[in-house]
């Protein structure tokens, strides 16, 4: 549907979101807000243990232990197995492979398997019954890396997939003539690049209650991304048909990717289903504790990626290679889907007419690897916009300059060797960060810079510079995944027009404020003022299935959906029917996956395009960064809600320059040892970039709602490698790995 | 099930409650679990992201760093009271502020923000845009970049960004 040309009134302005009022005065009701008084406390307790086998899970202590009420282990779970794109992770590790699980159900991948558990009439007993728990393990080589995983004498760590390396999954492109790419080369570039785990860090930590509803159905009040793939996982895990499942999601302390993935949300409702087979029909609740949350689920994937790049002494692209490795940690989760985007992320929004890509997920014992936010874009595109801004080094060209010559337009083949999708429009945003940012003019003067503020400025130590980076991001999984989104709209009123509309969708509203640009864009498409409309959302008991809310699909699938819904609605209404009944499913145009070798196909339909400058102060002395200005320049396509638009911008970019600067995820003999925040530092108010300016272009998608792209992960991805090119304008140092750590800073300068 | 259990008066917005808590309890337990106050958050357990931010006695203080038996004989404002504490019937000034200002997105550390920045301006009534990056930088978001939270506080200090 081409919605371009309906008329706006609610679309393209700013009212203030329907769930503010009761967050400021503490009215929102998070999961841990709402546990019902005779709800019964829950604990999981993980296996702490990156590799091993469990030979013996003795419980009896547990369940002896007062206020204890039950402890559930492998033995109560019908189908022992679970996963978003694969069933390759035991709900519950536990003793001998009982035959209910496609993947060995014995051994432990990770240190944050779950083994058990235990329910009691309060935390502190769920607690003290946990660790009564007495397991005896037999410790299994651990594998700390992708080195270790992919060396010849590593242990195989999922013999199930018939696979005899613990590469798993790979990605492919060849593309024109390689050795003739490299032949009409003038110069080439050669890095290799390591890309850091970052952890979520959402403020509300995973938290739900579980419950029979009064249909019956085993529901889990919890917070996610996609209420109908959680409903899909517990029903699979738990061996019931999804319409005896129901989830419903609370208000969302931010997910960011991170609440992608199952944590507690199969163990509550295997809770609460045991416990009601035995005549027990209390609610279950859990709440993770920060370093549970932090220990307990997926990060954003480390990785390596080497690269080559060869152009003409005018600095157009003439060969690109790179190996792109990336550390899936235990399990999959969405480590094929993150790849895919990596890979091609890598050859970023250029022309690249000869090409050599090599993409792979690997297994190791550590944490695993999963969506967050640009969802393998940040990996991609930081190895490609480093490559670029060397490039521009070598042969002395402006880096902006270098972008323009090499940058996809429409019509242009793409790395995947189809069409590019329509709008491309890669030239317009890094002209129009060039214009925003003065990158013609001199670099303007900044504020003086003194990290410690107890000393003295050493004079003559701060170094200043700029950076330059662009790229693109898809819109949805991509792939030949079935993308799809529903809405349902009810029309009320007595007159020849309707007063009043119910809306109904499950899309997931994690703080983004998704379910008020629902809102707007419903009350235009049914001619209604933004009161008027009436959501109802994230529940699988009233909503259809939307699809998650990642992968920057959220606004441009669930819009085009309600548009749909909102023509049928009419319809219906025009048709006299009282309420007016509008339901519709939007599917995109597909997609397909690449071919194994060669890499060609149409892996997308919609891509957002955007452009970053960077300016940074670097003090020499103590390699303290600090970044004096970011213009985030993003093609939007249409801002259905600027000030939603905007704080998105801002937040991407705070959370990328802590991804940059400082979050510094340690591990040590595969578990994580900064599973605090007071060891794992996300940005606070003092650290952040002194300005931010977010520039909006607005270049109309064909087939996105009133225009729309996706743009919530676009302001993340430029971040990195506009930064880095910036600390090297002011160092002469390049950097092929981060976070830059103020030691990190000032061993490279020596 | 309270052991070592110790009677405790507490006064938070206004009313007084009698509580029955172990010595160790922290404040955020007792307001939230013995209170009912759940606008309180809990974000971290290391004191680092301010999400259970009150004020104490119209200070600022993370409830997770007092015990509940140190509250005592002391006035306490969490978010669903502070309200009540400025003229008017609507919200307060600042709830006001980070409401127009859009500046909260996920909500979760809003509450102990805002209490934060109220207790701020009171200390600091003419503070400027670094002071309130300063002042705030116990305080943790994750959603917003911190641009509309600094606005909304400069707004109810009388100074425009």
């Amino acid at each position: 549907m081409n919605a371009t040309n309906l008329a706006a009134t609610s679309v393209g302005s700013a009212p203030i979101r329907h769930d503010a009022a009761d967050k400021v005065i503490g009215a929102a009701r998070y999961p841990a807000d709402a546990v019902p008084a005779d709800a019964l406390h829950a604990v999981v307790v993980f296996s702490n243990r990156p590799h091993a086998r469990i030979l013996t899970l003795d419980t009896s202590a547990a369940r002896a232990t007062p206020g204890v009420v039950a402890v559930f282990t492998a033995a109560d779970v019908p189908v022992n197995e679970y996963g978003l794109t694969m069933f390759d992770q035991p709900v519950f590790v536990g003793p001998a492979d009982t035959g209910r699980s496609s993947v060995a159900a014995d051994i432990s991948r990770w240190e944050a398997d779950q083994i058990a558990m235990v329910v009691a009439e309060t935390t502190e007993a769920a607690r003290l019954g946990a660790a009564a728990i007495h397991s005896v393990w037999e410790d299994l080589p651990r594998v700390d890396d992708t080195d270790r995983a992919l060396a010849v004498d590593a242990p195989l760590l999922h013999p199930e997939n018939g696979l005899e390396t613990n590469a798993y999954h790979h990605l492919n492109i060849r593309k024109g003539d390689i050795d003739r790419g490299w032949a009409e080369a003038d110069v080439t570039i050669e890095s290799t690049y390591e890309v850091p785990h970052q952890e979520h860090a959402f403020l509300q930590p995973e938290a739900g209650t579980s419950y029979i509803d009064d249909d019956g159905r085993v529901t889990v009040e919890c917070t996610g991304q996609w209420i109908h793939e959680d409903r899909g996982q517990i029903a699979h895990a738990l061996g019931l048909s999804d319409d005896e499942v129901r989830v419903i999601y609370l208000a969302i302390g931010g997910a960011f990717g991170g609440k992608e993935d199952m944590s507690i949300q199969i163990v509550l409702a295997l809770a609460a289903k045991k416990l009601a087979e035995h005549g027990e029909h209390r609610p279950v609740h859990c709440r993770w504790s920060r370093e549970e949350s932090i220990v307990g689920h997926h990060k954003r994937h480390r990785g390596r990626i080497n690269a080559r790049l060869g152009a003409t002494s005018d600095g157009i692209i003439t060969a690109l290679e790179a190996e792109v490795t990336l550390d899936s940690g235990g399990y999959n989760y969405t480590s094929n889907k993150v790849l895919g985007n990596a890979h091609l992320s890598v050859a970023g929004p250029y022309r690249v007419p000869n090409a050599v890509i090599h993409s792979q997920a690997v297994y190791t014992t550590t944490v695993p690897g999963g969506a967050f936010r640009g969802f393998g874009g940040p990996q991609g595109a930081f190895a490609i916009e480093c490559q670029l801004n060397k490039l521009a080094a070598e042969l002395d060209i402006d880096p902006a300059e270098i972008r323009r010559r090499n940058a996809l337009h429409d019509g242009d083949i793409g790395i995947t060797q189809s069409v590019l999708p329509q709008g491309v429009t890669a030239t317009e945003v890094i002209d129009a960060c060039v214009a925003r940012s003065g990158w013609e003019a001199p670099l303007r003067p900044a504020a003086p810079f003194n990290p410690i503020a107890s000393l003295p400025a050493e004079t003559g130590a701060i170094r200043r510079g700029r950076g330059f980076a662009a790229g693109y991001k898809n819109v949805g999984f991509s792939f030949g995944f079935p993308e799809r989104s529903e809405a349902e709209i009810h029309l009320h009123g007595d007159g020849d027009t309707p007063d009043r509309a119910d809306l109904f969708h499950g899309g997931s509203d994690v703080g983004q404020g998704a379910h008020l640009a629902f809102r707007q864009i419903a009350a235009d498409a049914v001619g209604l003022a933004l009161e008027a409309v009436t959501g109802h959302f994230s529940d699988t008991a009233t909503s259809g299935d939307s699809g998650s809310a990642s992968a920057s699909r959220l606004t441009f699938m669930a819009g085009n959906s309600i548009l749909g819904a909102a023509e049928e609605a009419d319809k219906a209404w025009r048709d006299g029917q009282r309420p007016a009944v509008g339901r519709f499913r939007y599917v995109p145009p597909p997609t397909e996956p690449l071919n194994p070798e060669t890499g060609a196909g149409t892996p997308n339909f919609s891509y957002g395009y955007m452009a970053t400058e960077a300016e940074v102060s670097v003090d020499t002395g103590t390699g303290h960064i600090r970044v004096d200005r970011i213009v985030s320049t993003h093609d939007v396509g249409k801002a259905i809600n600027p000030a939603l638009v905007r704080g998105q911008i801002e937040g991407a970019v705070v959370q990328a320059h802590g991804y940059t600067l400082s979050e510094n995820l340690q591990l040590s003999e595969g578990h994580v040892t900064t599973p605090r925040l007071s060891s794992y530092l996300i940005p606070g108010i003092g650290d952040i970039p002194e300005v931010v300016d977010s520039v909006i272009l607005e270049l109309a998608d064909p087939l996105g709602p009133y225009g729309a792209r996706g743009m919530a992960e676009m302001p993340y991805i430029t971040y990195a490698p506009a930064v880095i090119a910036a600390v090297h304008d002011a160092t002469g140092v390049w950097f092929d790995s981060f976070p830059l750590t103020p030691a990190k800073v000032l061993a490279a300068l020596g | 099930m309270v052991a070592n259990a110790v009677q405790i008066r507490l006064s938070v917005n206004g009313e007084s409650h009698d509580l029955e808590v172990e010595p160790r309890t922290l404040l955020v337990y007792a307001l939230r679990d013995d209170i009912g106050l759940t606008g309180t958050n809990i974000g971290c357990d290391s004191s680092s992201c301010g999400a259970c931010t009150v004020l104490v006695d119209g200070r600022s203080v993370k409830s997770c760093t007092m015990l509940a038996v140190q509250a005592e004989g002391a006035e306490i404002t969490t978010i669903e009271g502070l309200a009540a504490t400025s003229d008017g019937d609507g919200l307060h000034p600042m709830q006001q502020a980070f409401h127009e200002y859009h500046g909260l997105q996920c909500g979760y550390c809003t509450p102990g923000m805002i209490l934060a920045s109220v207790s701020l301006i009171d200390e600091y009534p003419d503070l400027d845009e670094s002071g309130v990056r300063e002042g705030l930088e116990g305080n943790l978001c994750r959603c917003t970049g911190y641009n509309n939270i600094v606005k909304a506080v400069l707004q109810v200090a009388g100074k425009e960004a």
